[in-house]
């Protein structure tokens, strides 16, 4: 068996489970039970939030060493699964190594849903959360309008790489801002706190703070303690932008009005 | 209670987008969800209380996350992540930011302890499912 490639495939493997958001405990399995099909004394697999150390040993052959840095992020359960599903086969003989490299390779760059379609997604979160906090049609209506100011902000922080304390703050900042707008100028007497909710939803950190919770029960610590500060971080983000946007909104009222 | 309930299976189902949930398990995990959020109504309405029905909730979620995980030979991930949105204390952060502002310190830090709380609970619902499920799990 080609022992390069095996620990190649096991880190590319870790890699994409790493970076769309699994618990470290699931990348540092999948690394371990490739490596095991080469059949060597020794192997191992180091995992962080932010990078994967593995490595292949025996007497007779040289040491493998692998170090890979993960410095992008983003959530996409789709190749968690997909990755699952090749290291399951591969484990159980049903899949070769250069099969599966090829394989992880497409599992790469797959994408499920095409761009708009995820805008309609955090356009829907907005829109469904009213009516799960109890909204009527009128503030179902201003939740469509404040989704897709939000779809758009993030779209466009996207494109301009912004970082994420930036874009979640600027992105809270609109949605209290055009929450509180719509209110007072095109459907008064729409619940606005609800709507302002509703948006956060796509931006607030549960999904971070869910891994971060399994990752701490099973003993990743400090990878636990990386993403519950990741967590807070981003929660303070929103809190700030919201409250700036609520803030600036009175302000500027303030200072027609009277 | 209904819409709400149909609100909580459309709300996860538009997440599941966003998150690139697998297609084949994105109505599941949108039922999922949707009864984690019924459980919370019921327990709110019974109760009164949102610490208790966020963790209640989410141990029903992460139940039913696990078990269809098994079901379906995929990470336990893919259907927990989705199924918790609706509890996750994004109310109770809004409303602390916005009796901040309004100068009212004491509704702000209520609403700041409440969403810690939920947090906690949606944490040790977690945390007990997994610890149940490893149980007898050889390593």
């Amino acid at each position: 068996m080609n022992d390069k490639l095996l620990v190649e495939t096991a880190v590319l493997a870790g890699e994409i489970m790493l970076i769309s958001g699994a618990e470290i405990f699931r990348v540092e399995n999948t690394i371990d039970h490739i490596l095991r099909k080469a059949g060597r004394n020794t192997c191992e697999a180091i995992v962080f939030s932010t990078g994967i150390f593995a490595s292949l040993n025996d007497p007779s052959i040289e040491a493998i060493t692998v170090a890979r840095r993960v410095t992008v992020r983003a959530t996409n359960l789709n190749r968690v699964y997909l990755v699952n599903d090749v290291s399951r086969k591969l484990c159980g003989d049903q899949m070769t190594v250069e099969e599966a490299y090829e394989r992880l390779k497409e599992i790469q760059t797959v994408m499920q849903y095409s761009r708009w379609l995820k805008n309609a997604g955090i356009v829907g979160v907005s829109v469904f959360f009213t009516l799960l906090l109890g909204g009527g049609s009128r503030d179902f209506l201003a939740a469509a309008i404040t989704g897709a100011v939000l779809a758009v902000a993030m779209e466009a922080s996207s494109r301009l790489r912004l970082n994420d304390f930036c874009m979640n703050g600027i992105s809270a900042f609109l949605i209290a801002f055009t929450a509180l707008s719509v209110e007072r100028f095109l459907l008064p007497g729409i619940k606005s706190d609800i709507i302002i909710i509703g948006a956060i939803m796509p931006l607030v950190p549960g999904v971070i703070f869910t891994t971060a919770i399994r990752d701490t029960l099973n003993g990743d610590y400090a990878s636990g303690t990386a993403r519950m500060m990741e967590a807070v971080v981003i929660a303070l983000s929103v809190a700030a932008g919201v409250g700036a946007g609520i803030r600036l909104f009175q302000w500027i009222m303030g200072g027609l009005i009277w | 209670m209904v819409i709400q309930t149909i609100g909580a299976f459309f709300a996860v189902i538009s997440f599941a987008l966003v998150l690139e949930l697998p297609k084949k398990y994105v109505v599941l995990a949108g039922g999922i969800g949707a009864a984690g959020w019924l459980a919370y109504l019921l327990v709110v309405a019974a109760a009164g209380s949102v610490t208790a029905a966020a963790f209640l909730s989410t141990l029903l979620v992460a139940l039913a996350s696990h078990v269809s995980a098994r079901m379906f030979r995929a990470p336990v991930t893919v259907f927990l992540v989705a199924g918790i949105l609706p509890s996750v204390p994004g109310a109770s952060i809004y409303r602390s930011v916005s009796y901040m502002i309004t100068n009212e310190p004491e509704l702000s830090s209520h609403y700041l302890v409440q969403t810690l709380q939920i947090s906690g609970a949606i944490a040790m619902a977690i945390f007990i499912m997994d610890s149940l499920f490893r149980l007898g799990q050889k390593k």
